[in-house]
């Protein structure tokens, strides 16, 4: 019994060194990356891989600045791939060397978030709308007044539970530019959704599917690709098209310095980006692909998921001045004082 | 050798308190202090300005000026974790009460139900109060059986956060006061009625004095985890109005304020050592006025 208690001692530390060789731990948007592309993965290279999830990219952010986060994988958004790049916080991966970068389209090479292409490989993109449940509302969706000067829906809607998208899309709405430090142009922003609250059931990011799905509200804020999913369950929802604009996102594949797996969460990226696996990935994600997919394989088209190809404006949301983050920060403490 | 192992022996209690609850208490202390980082993170220096901020800060006009939203926060705080622990209590005392009356099998059986929800994640017991307040839930359904009239919004409502913070700490209640409910002997109610005493007289003057022990722990295990909650605010208040929990996550989070939400999370901890204190100096005088 105590030779058998003193082997298992000191066999698992060698355990453990040898399993740190093969594995791979990615911090990615809840439910983004594709089960079974994970499970292929491993099976493929014997590479282990944990998922944990985030739900904001400041938690994300927060994450990565506490340090020796032990994730080898991050997908944050374009705006924040800009602030953690800037901050430090991301491994150079000479992502323009990589054959993922070979498959990227061109839009999305060179962007002011990584202008020379050193620490991302995009993932997948989109926009951050609102959605209706088309049982509970048979009401327009063309303009972001129906939502945030609300008169049919009001008492019927749900915001997220960060100001990141909420605020810009009030911007678009208000025609004020994304992280302006103007103090009297935020004032008309905090008037506007002071005014809404009212209107409001919750603030929340959990759980949207049940809520909208269910008519429990009858607007959400959302995201395109969720709700095209949502809607291919059997929901009756629609994603709004407001001419003001949606705001848009990228999220990209990025490697927090200092990460203990480098090679294999390079690896995996490149393993992502190929045109079998993007597809696959796409077809379970919803959102857009930024890289070469099969679109005879592709489940999505304009015909079927009008809500990946928006006809309205998408403008993308961008990394913000400490000046305007605190401004943005003001109006939503001061809206849920 | 006993007063070496007194020294030796505590050293590892000790060792784990410096550790695990001294130190990162002194580090939050000393980021409450620092000065923030343009995203988030911090520098180290010493700048009192987050503790400013609970109570200045520049308004919509430039200008520094009183905002009272922080205190409303935290005043919003005591009140609600208050009334969750008052509530706490009234549920608690009677079931304890039941509990100990029982037979002694029955009293392990009834006492393993109590901790049992503490076997299933919090997360998870608090998303069940959802389908149990939401739209077409249990609570709204039952409500109809029984002839309501259309009703709905139970959900994200102060009620229906109040509803889950009972909920989650009322066990933390029920344990310490049925523990000293049980102490009390059947012959000092039966004495009490034999003197003329009520029902009430019985309650007011022989159980609640000998349960107040157990009736000032449950508040204490109760009240102060419900000051820091924060899932209860978010998934079944509607996150429309912050908690000090909320808005210390926020600080931390979407705000990149690591300082201020340091500074939030000291005067938490100010709170909380003040009840304890409170406490304390009221249970020694109690103790003296026994003697």
């Amino acid at each position: 019994m105590k030779k058998l208690l003193l082997a298992t001692t000191l066999i698992l530390p060698l355990a453990g060194a040898a399993s740190a060789e093969g594995t791979l731990n990615i911090y990615a948007w809840a439910d983004s990356i594709s089960p079974d592309l994970i499970a292929k993965f491993t099976e493929e290279t014997g590479i282990e891989v944990n998922v944990d999830s985030f739900s904001s990219n400041e938690d994300a952010l927060t994450k990565l600045q506490a340090g020796s986060s032990g994730y080898d994988l991050v997908t944050p958004s374009q705006h924040f791939v800009k602030i953690m790049a800037d901050e430090g916080l991301l491994e150079d991966i000479d992502a323009a060397d990589m054959a993922a970068y070979a498959q990227l389209d061109e839009r999305w090479k060179g962007q002011w978030w990584d202008p020379e292409n050193d620490y991302s490989i995009p993932l997948a993109y989109g926009t951050a709308g609102f959605s209706v449940n088309r049982d509970t509302y048979d009401g327009p969706v063309d303009s972001w007044s129906v939502l945030f000067e609300p008169t049919d829906l009001a008492g019927s809607i749900a915001l997220l539970s960060y100001p990141d998208e909420v605020v810009s899309a009030a911007q678009l709405y208000l025609g004020i530019e994304y992280c302006t430090e103007d103090k009297a142009e935020m004032k008309k922003v905090y008037d506007l959704l002071a005014a809404q609250k009212p209107a409001v059931v919750a603030y929340t990011s959990d759980n949207i599917e049940n809520r909208l799905g269910s008519g429990e509200v009858s607007a959400h804020f959302w995201w395109d690709g969720n709700t095209l999913r949502l809607r291919n369950s059997g929901a009756n929802v629609e994603y709004a098209a407001p001419k003001e604009g949606l705001v848009g996102w990228l999220d990209s594949f990025v490697v927090p310095a200092g990460a203990a797996n480098v090679d294999n969460a390079k690896a995996f990226i490149d393993f992502m980006s190929t045109v079998e696996n993007a597809t696959e990935q796409y077809n379970y994600y919803a959102h857009s692909a930024p890289v070469e997919i099969d679109e005879s394989k592709a489940l999505y088209t304009p015909e079927n998921a009008p809500e990946l190809f928006p006809t309205v404006p998408v403008v993308f949301a961008q990394a913000c001045s400490p000046a305007a983050q605190d401004l943005v920060t003001k109006v939503w403490t001061d809206l849920l004082q | 050798m006993s007063k070496s192992f007194r020294f030796w022996g505590l050293v590892p209690a000790w060792a784990l308190m410096i550790l695990t609850l001294i130190i990162p208490i002194l580090i939050v202390a000393g980021v409450s202090v620092a000065e923030r980082g343009a995203y988030g993170g911090f520098t180290w220096s010493f700048d009192l300005s987050s503790y400013q901020q609970i109570l200045y800060s520049v308004g919509w006009t430039d200008e520094l000026e009183f905002d009272p939203k922080y205190v409303a926060i935290i005043g919003r705080t005591l009140l609600f974790a208050g009334g969750a622990t008052l509530i706490s209590l009234l549920l608690a005392l009677p079931v304890a009460y039941y509990i100990s009356q029982q037979s002694a099998r029955l009293k392990i059986i009834l006492l393993y139900l109590v901790t049992l929800p503490f076997w299933v994640s919090m997360i998870v017991r608090v998303y069940a109060w959802l389908i149990i307040l939401g739209n077409d839930g249990l609570l709204e359904r039952v409500y109809r059986m029984f002839g309501g009239a259309d009703i709905s919004g139970f959900l994200f409502t102060p009620g229906a956060m109040i509803t889950g913070m009972v909920y989650s700490y009322i066990p933390l209640m029920i344990l310490p006061v049925y523990a000293s409910v049980e102490k009390i002997d059947p012959a000092l109610i039966e004495a009490s009625h034999d003197l003329y005493g009520g029902r009430w007289t019985a309650l007011k003057r022989v159980i609640l004095p000998l349960a107040a022990p157990g009736l000032t722990a449950g508040s204490i295990l109760v009240f102060v985890p419900c000051l820091g909650t924060v899932l209860e605010p978010m998934l079944l208040g509607g996150g429309k109005q912050l908690m000090m929990g909320t808005l210390i996550q926020t600080q931390f989070g979407g705000a990149r304020n690591w300082p201020f939400g340091a500074a939030i999370a000291m005067v938490l901890l100010v709170l909380v050592v003040l009840v304890l204190l409170l406490n304390a100096r009221r249970a020694r005088s109690q103790m003296e006025a026994a003697l």
